[in-house]
């Protein structure tokens, strides 16, 4: 019998470009499905589907997908790891979009659904223990658009678990990835040479390598365990060694201006993050990777400071290679 | 380029001091090292610790010690955790548990922090002494540690048993660990703690120095200090279960304060001079 195809949703970004690279390696092209309204690179010559999860209908044209490519397992992954200005976009992608793709799922009779999730949704506060575990409610800023969308996409996909106890749902949190060709609102800190933090404060922080992530991925895909899974690095890293490891100058901002401050320069298009964001350099939101090790025997290979120094070297590289390339 | 120079200095200058690598909780080796000596000076000099029983500290594996607060800021928990240090045969390092006052209050938690303290929440206490290491906890809290000079040494109620629960869970035992001569060292005539509420700090002391000299206040006076451990109660004849019987876990909870309030009664009974002990 040969086995069902697997798709991967939200390809476009960099945790599904990469998962799709490495599931087209191991799988075959023929296996393996794209789910974006962007197509992935041709020479991967994976199949690929263009259904644009925002739009209404968007449950149909899954449904069809599923049941023509025959698909037996979904990696979820369309997320904007960055916040956006158009909130009311991201909430159709990533709340509604959710939704379609789990009523679709069920309605093929797809065995497993992995949600990409995130660390940060656990909310950043003072009263955190130093790791949480998945049995702790989510508790994001409800004034946050970018985390009250993914929590509302978790809910979803725990709904759906319950209702359809047939299909196996696994979410994965993330932490926040750092490291080679990843591109987020805090990866353009490091293109600064005056950084700015706060006053008073420096939590520790959790940062993935993206080889990690993807490993937890595949992981995931061959061991189909339910419920939620902190997938994290091997070790925290004080906010403020990493600033300095990137020899970085910190510029300290009481949080009190901070959070004001913040909201006027993302209104005025400045910062990639409104002052909200301040909470995640305020306090610590470190997950316990413990479960990730036991239901799916993944073991992170590198530390938060790994994926700091990695992501330095890769940019010193580009820069490099920026000025060769350059005409002269 | 002159910015990034300064930058690469800056992180040479930082790097002299703090470890690149800190472990889960962000204790920070090399930091410590460094403000050692201060601390060092305050044990040796400043307050002159006499420290006793530090033998009744298990020479490895979990443990908990539990002692009385005091003191408006938490010298005590530094003071412990050098008492071991100092004079344990295994040269063990006790992780102390900080109030959330301190453990949340800007500039002072990464501190705190990085010198191996960690904030005091079941969860973290369980996961330390499931790694096998020593543990300080004031189950007093903040009554403890803010209460009035007059009501010195009268041992404030232990919390809710939450430690007793945590040594019953994790079978460590308690090592009960009585302070003398912290309570003098600021001690708050009166309170008045609406300055605070806009910090968020819990309680604001007057003491004969403090707000009258500014910021010389917040220098410790020097008295003579005493820091006693007494026998390991062992714990781990319970069993887990245990934990989930209030009525044996505040028993063990009074159990465990009366034994230190003897300690320390027993200690205020011998000491003639709060200042020569």
């Amino acid at each position: 019998m040969k086995s069902r195809r697997t798709a991967v949703t939200g390809t476009s970004s960099f945790l599904g470009s990469s998962l799709l690279r490495r599931l087209a390696e191991r799988l075959g092209p023929d296996r393996v499905v794209a789910v974006d309204v962007t197509a992935p690179p041709a020479r991967l010559g994976v199949r690929r589907r263009d259904v644009d999860l925002a739009q209404p209908g968007a449950d149909q044209r899954l449904l069809e997908v599923f049941r023509e490519e025959d698909v037996g397992a979904v990696f979820h992954a369309a997320f904007f790891t960055s916040p956006r200005r158009d909130a009311g976009y991201a909430h159709e992608l990533e709340s509604i979009g959710t939704l379609s793709l789990f009523a679709a799922a069920a309605a093929a009779g797809v065995e497993h659904v992995v949600l990409r999730s995130f660390t940060a949704l656990y909310g950043a506060s003072g009263q955190n223990p130093a790791f949480l575990t998945e049995d702790r409610p989510l508790q994001p800023d409800p004034s946050l658009a970018w985390a009250r969308d993914k929590l509302e996409a978790e809910q979803h996909a725990a709904s759906f678990a319950r209702r359809y106890p047939d299909m196996k749902v696994t979410v994965l949190r993330f932490a926040p990835l750092l490291g080679p060709r990843v591109r987020t609102f805090y990866t353009e800190i490091f293109d600064r040479r005056v950084v700015p933090v706060l006053m008073g404060y420096d939590p520790l922080l959790q940062l993935l390598h993206p080889d990690d992530a993807v490993a937890a991925s595949e992981a995931a895909l061959d061991k189909a365990p339910r419920g939620p899974i902190n997938v994290v690095p091997k070790a925290p890293i004080p906010l403020l060694t990493a600033v300095h490891l990137a020899e970085k100058i910190p510029a300290p901002v009481p949080h009190s201006v901070a959070y004001v401050v913040g909201d006027l320069l993302w209104a005025a298009g400045l910062v990639g993050a409104p002052g909200t964001f301040a909470h995640y350099a305020r306090f610590g939101f470190v997950a316990d990777g413990e479960r990730a090790q036991r239901e799916l025997g993944f073991a992170p290979r590198h530390s938060s400071r790994d994926a700091v120094l990695a992501y330095l070297s890769y940019r010193r590289l580009r820069t490099a290679a920026s000025r060769t390339e350059a005409p002269a | 380029m002159t910015l990034e120079t300064l930058a690469r200095l800056w992180s040479g200058f930082y790097f002299a001091w703090h470890s690149e690598e800190v472990d889960e909780f962000g204790y920070d080796p090399r930091f410590t090292e460094t403000v050692l000596p201060f601390f060092e000076l305050l044990y040796t000099v400043w307050w002159r610790v006499e420290a006793s029983g530090i033998e009744n500290v298990p020479r490895k594996g979990p443990a908990l010690v539990v002692a009385n607060h005091s003191g408006v800021l938490p010298w005590d928990g530094i003071m412990i955790n050098l008492a071991v240090r100092h004079e344990h045969p295994g040269r063990r390092s006790c992780r102390m548990l900080a109030l959330d006052m301190f453990a949340l209050l800007p500039f002072l938690a990464p501190l705190l922090a990085q010198c191996g303290a960690v904030r005091a929440n079941p969860e973290n206490a369980e996961r330390l002494l499931r790694k096998g290491e020593l543990v300080g906890v004031f189950p007093e809290g903040v009554k403890g540690v803010g209460k009035r000079f007059k009501d010195r040494y009268k041992l404030a109620r232990f919390g809710r048993g939450g430690f007793i629960r945590i040594a019953l869970r994790t079978g460590a035992p308690i090592v009960p660990c009585a302070v003398v001569g912290a309570e003098e060292i600021h001690p708050a005539l009166a309170r008045m703690d609406w300055v605070g509420k806009p910090l968020g700090l819990p309680y604001v002391p007057i003491t004969p120095t403090f707000p009258l000299l500014g910021p010389l206040g917040f220098l410790p006076l020097p008295s003579k200090w005493s820091i006693e451990m007494g026998e390991p109660i062992a714990m781990d004849a319970y069993g887990p279960d245990a934990a989930e019987d209030p009525m044996l876990v505040n028993r063990l909870s009074e159990q465990v304060r009366g034994t230190i309030q003897g300690m320390v009664d027993a200690r205020l009974a011998s000491r003639r001079s709060v200042w020569l002990g």
